[in-house]
């Protein structure tokens, strides 16, 4: 999360600035790195009005979608949303039943997979059984007639990138999953793709395993210095890796933005509810002043108070949205504050570091609250029963029109 | 415990006392016959044995055995043709249905799942009706006023009808219609077990369709191809019908010659060293075979 707080305060002009300090061995630093804020930029992938149908079932609905060099790219959404075809697609796995796809200024939708500048490391690794991993990793740059010698190099290379030196000659059965997974990511940059597909490539490791694999992952991406695209229903991995990403619902894009500014800046519940924990707050605009809105509902007694986005009419219906962290839980009511709402403990989840409580309002609504556990021994803590005010200041909230 | 064991130890008996009293048994009462002489008697051979002479007796009959069939066998070149000829025979009636089976088993594995159980039955649906009677269909169809030759006649293709009954390529023709479902049932087993990925991993790192197959689906249906022609190839070589209702005169197969010399010559023990020699003959691709499958067993664990 740390991350994805640093991309999320990007200046928009800091891409156009920072351009000196990128040399193309290392990549700049991740938060200066931010092409799709420069219109001159070309994408080295574009999705162009792109539909997938497979029968009446449409899969991906109309998507337009710019990628760009060395962005780690992640395609986020609940299994059957899309992602996977979106990927597939790009791989020339399945043909797009209306749209193009442009891969550097080339349309590439009618090219079959095995002429496409892209590798992909699949969901099953889809190693070959009947190959040493030696040979797996280096199938792609067999199958563009390699001289052996310059063969055996690359594929060194890659195995040492990956420390997979000591399995060289071993069999994919013969290899534990985690091995699997890097011989897998290997045999998919062997050939020096300009762009990486990764299909859930972490799903079938363990969590801890995977935490090192994600950040193996983002090595990897830094130093070979490719556009990598992945496709994830995990969101804290996407959070984790990304520089963007694309949110997709039923096969449309919800949103795409930086991990920053889709936990900060959502654009619609189904975004704020699908990354993080959200609180939510149904209302009406009852009226727009200064850059600020008040909203009024039947969930909470007083007016909320909240920066407003544009084109807000009074009497529209809206949703606040508000992440626990940003809750401050007080037994007095704060004297100062602009939005405080009652209600009663009804749940203390204590987590060490930090403390959940579940608050439920007079309207019945359970609203959940973080608190960080600063100090070893607290006064009065706060618990089951006890009457408690949630406050927060007005620009914590993001006012959502759907 | 104790019963436990017991039990155990019953559940490996019963296949073994299968085995000797279905295989060894019988295989020990053909070679004793292929040691005798052959003799104008009720059994036809000599010596038998004489219980009622005693120990003497069972010493006697020991003594009057001996190999001279097999010296004969294998000297005559009748039978050392015969075995040659139907090894042959088998050899290229195996390769031949491996290139029919092949794209059948990779297009049933290939096809929507739902659809793949009604395939598999479609392929052993023929044992439905009794083999004797699709082996004479095929008369009806090769024959010179037959099926083939009235459509091939009709449809201009050909002037003269053309000689396929009676003959080798006949044979080949009911070898590899009788035993294709041998052959396609362990290639789609194993082709079906193919991951499909696999194939548009190959295809992802630069293998255009025709060399991703030879690549991957082709070493990974090799378990696939060596049992299938195990199962056809060692049937095949010691067949008797298909050569004896389709083949012509100069079809020398050893299952025929085996036939005749028993119930024409009524020469038991000539025609037992000839089975025997066969059984012998055959070892060599049966124990590749075994550890074919043994090594399949391996790979899956």
């Amino acid at each position: 999360m740390a991350n994805a707080a640093v991309i999320g305060s990007n200046a928009p002009s800091s891409f156009n600035g920072g351009s000196s300090r990128a040399s193309p061995r290392t990549p700049a630093p991740q938060s200066n790195f931010a092409p799709w804020k420069d219109p001159a930029r070309v994408p080295i992938v574009r999705f162009e009005n792109v539909t997938k149908r497979f029968g009446n079932f449409v899969a991906v609905k109309s998507c337009t979608l710019d990628i760009f060099e060395r962005e780690f790219f992640s395609l986020l959404g609940p299994s059957g949303c899309g992602k996977t075809t979106l990927l597939r697609m790009l791989a020339g796995f399945e043909r797009p039943t209306e749209g193009r796809i442009i891969v550097e200024g080339q349309d590439i939708t009618d090219l079959p997979p095995y002429e496409r500048p892209v590798n992909m490391m699949f969901q099953s690794y889809a190693l070959f059984p009947h190959m040493t991993v030696e040979r797996n990793i280096g199938f792609g740059l067999r199958q563009e007639g390699m001289a052996k010698e310059a063969i055996a190099k690359r594929v060194a290379e890659a195995m040492e990138m990956l420390e997979l030196g000591k399995f060289a000659a071993r069999k994919p059965h013969q290899l534990s999953g985690g091995q699997q997974q890097r011989v897998a990511l290997a045999r998919a940059i062997a050939k020096k793709p300009r762009i990486v597909l990764l299909d859930e490539p972490l799903g079938a490791l363990d969590k801890r395993l995977r935490q090192q694999a994600q950040f193996e992952l983002m090595r990897i991406q830094e130093t070979t210095g490719t556009t990598f695209i992945i496709v994830t229903h995990d969101q804290e991995e996407a959070m984790t890796v990304s520089s963007r990403i694309a949110v997709m619902n039923h096969g449309e894009l919800a949103q795409v933005a930086t991990p920053g500014d889709i936990y900060e800046a959502p654009q619609s519940r189904y975004v704020a509810q699908f990354i993080g924990d959200v609180n939510t707050f149904e209302g009406k605009v009852a009226g727009v002043e200064a850059g600020f809105v008040e909203i009024e509902g039947a969930g909470f007694g007083s007016r909320l108070r909240a920066v407003a986005p544009e084109g807000l009419t009074r009497g529209q219906q809206v949703w606040l949205a508000l992440r626990p962290e940003k809750l401050r839980i007080a037994l007095e009511r704060p004297s100062d504050s602009i939005n405080a709402i009652q209600g009663k403990v009804i749940d203390v989840g204590y987590l060490g570091s930090i403390s959940h409580y579940h608050v439920e309002l007079a309207s019945g609504q359970t609203v959940t609250a973080l608190r960080a556990n600063s100090a070893r021994t607290v006064e009065r803590a706060i618990s089951w029963e006890d009457n408690v005010w949630l406050e927060w200041p007005a620009e914590t909230g993001v006012v959502l029109t759907r | 415990m104790q019963g436990l064991v017991t039990r155990r130890w019953l559940v490996i008996a019963v296949p073994y006392a299968w085995l000797l009293l279905l295989f060894l048994v019988p295989f020990f009462i053909v070679f004793k016959i292929s040691l005798s002489d052959v003799a104008t008697a009720i059994p036809p051979y000599t010596p038998t044995f004489d219980l009622s002479q005693g120990f003497a007796g069972i010493a006697d009959f020991l003594g009057k055995l001996d190999f001279e069939n097999y010296a004969f066998v294998l000297d005559d070149s009748l039978y050392v043709n015969s075995y040659w000829s139907s090894l042959k025979i088998a050899a290229i009636s195996t390769f031949l249905t491996l290139l029919v089976a092949y794209p059948m088993a990779y297009g049933m594995a290939r096809a929507p799942k739902g659809w793949q159980p009604t395939l598999v039955m479609l392929v052993i649906l023929p044992f439905w009706t009794s083999f004797l009677i699709r082996v004479y269909a095929w008369i009806g169809i090769l024959k010179k006023e037959g099926l083939l030759n009235l459509l091939l006649v009709n449809m201009g293709l050909i002037s003269e009808p053309l000689t396929i009954l009676n003959t080798t390529t006949a044979v080949y023709i009911g070898i590899v219609y009788s035993y294709l479902p041998f052959m396609i049932l362990p290639l789609y087993a194993s082709l079906e077990k193919i991951n499909p990925a696999l194939i548009e991993a190959a295809e992802d790192l630069g293998s255009p369709p025709w060399r991703a197959f030879w690549q991957v689906t082709f070493p990974l249906s090799l378990p696939g191809v060596l049992a299938g022609c195990f199962l056809v190839f060692i049937p095949a070589t010691g067949e008797f019908v298909i050569p004896d209702l389709l083949g012509g005169s100069d079809t020398l197969m050893i299952g025929k010659t085996l036939w005749s010399e028993f119930f024409n010559n009524r020469d038991w023990p000539v025609s037992s060293a000839v089975a025997v020699v066969l059984l012998l003959v055959l070892v060599i691709p049966i124990v590749l075979f075994q550890r074919n499958q043994e090594q399949q067993r391996e790979a899956a664990r």
